[in-house]
């Protein structure tokens, strides 16, 4: 067969195996309105519990979001087929949201989440943790730095004043989750829109 | 070295790889390779990344599936058909043989 296939030819079946194996692997799926989406949410359970310092302000909006979150994502998922990588970073992602919400459910009703301080730095450290864990696996240096932004929130928060921490904390949120969401959004709209053409047999 | 019809020298060639004729094709190979990056996949997904034919792409993933490479799961998920593809522990080994020959036969040209 070598004798009637040109080199050209022998690269570009090399080249249709690399760019194929990237597309299966690529994650398929848009994440970046689940970023935007949780940046609202926290921005709301935080005005909600400021305006009548309620328990049920953080576990009530964080139970919507994940079923609004669950409800899109089985609607957008469709036949998108699954992938270890993404496997293994919705795993990180659920285990992470799983802690925060019982810790802090539990912290909450137990009257124990009295510290806004150690709210902040744990809630900041765990997304710290996601965040880190997806970039390092993904090789996403945005995402690294969106890690970074949440480690220095955590430890920034352990030393100023309340209203410092509540500063630090939303600037947070605005960054990694409605800034980074929003470029998500937008780099994986424009992955799409660099589309090949059909390939033939 | 031997000697050619005319009396000439001819430089004797190392042994070449044979592409496998099967996984050479040009869809199928695009199949084969988007399979061997997920776990299973539909055949709506795999129309989409492909952007084939229904027609062809079938009459593809059946050539992958006659020669062992890909095996196939009918299912219903809400009353709605569904057809699932996976690549068979063959269908790796022939896609990884594959690349290795193309390896072989493109030698340093490959970073040209």
């Amino acid at each position: 067969m070598q004798h009637h296939t040109t080199e050209q030819e022998l690269k570009d079946r090399l080249s249709l195996i690399e760019s194929m194996i990237a597309e299966g692997r690529r994650n398929v799926e848009s994440w970046g309105w689940t970023f935007v989406l949780w940046g609202v949410v926290y921005y709301l359970a935080i005005a909600w519990s400021a305006w009548n310092h309620s328990v049920w302000a953080w576990p009530v909006t964080i139970l919507v979001a994940v079923i609004v979150t669950v409800v899109v994502a089985s609607s957008k998922g469709g036949n998108h087929p699954g992938t270890t990588l993404g496997r293994a970073i919705g795993s990180i992602w659920i285990a992470a949201g799983t802690s925060m919400f019982l810790l802090f459910l539990a912290l909450g009703l137990s009257g124990r989440l009295t510290d806004q301080h150690l709210f902040v730095a744990v809630m900041s450290a765990i997304l710290g943790l996601a965040n880190g864990a997806s970039a390092l696996i993904l090789r996403w240096k945005v995402q690294f730095a969106c890690a970074v932004v949440w480690w220095v929130a955590a430890v920034i928060t352990c030393f100023d004043t309340d209203a410092q921490s509540k500063i630090v904390f939303l600037i947070a949120i605005f960054f990694c989750q409605i800034v980074f969401g929003v470029y998500g959004a937008i780099g994986d709209g424009q992955e799409r829109k660099r589309r090949r053409g059909p390939i033939h047999a | 070295m031997g000697r050619n019809a005319n009396g000439g020298a001819v430089q004797s060639m190392p042994d070449l790889p044979e592409l496998n004729p099967v996984v050479h094709g040009r869809l199928r190979l695009a199949l084969l390779s988007l399979l061997s990056a997920v776990e299973e996949a539909e055949f709506t997904w795999l129309r989409a990344k492909t952007e084939a034919t229904d027609g062809n792409l079938g009459a593809q993933l059946l050539k992958l599936e006659e020669a062992g490479y890909v095996a196939v799961e009918k299912k219903f998920v809400l009353r709605k058909p569904q057809t699932l593809y996976r690549v068979t522990e063959t269908g790796r080994q022939a896609l990884t043989e594959y690349v290795q020959a193309l390896k072989q036969l493109l030698g340093p040209a490959i970073d040209a």
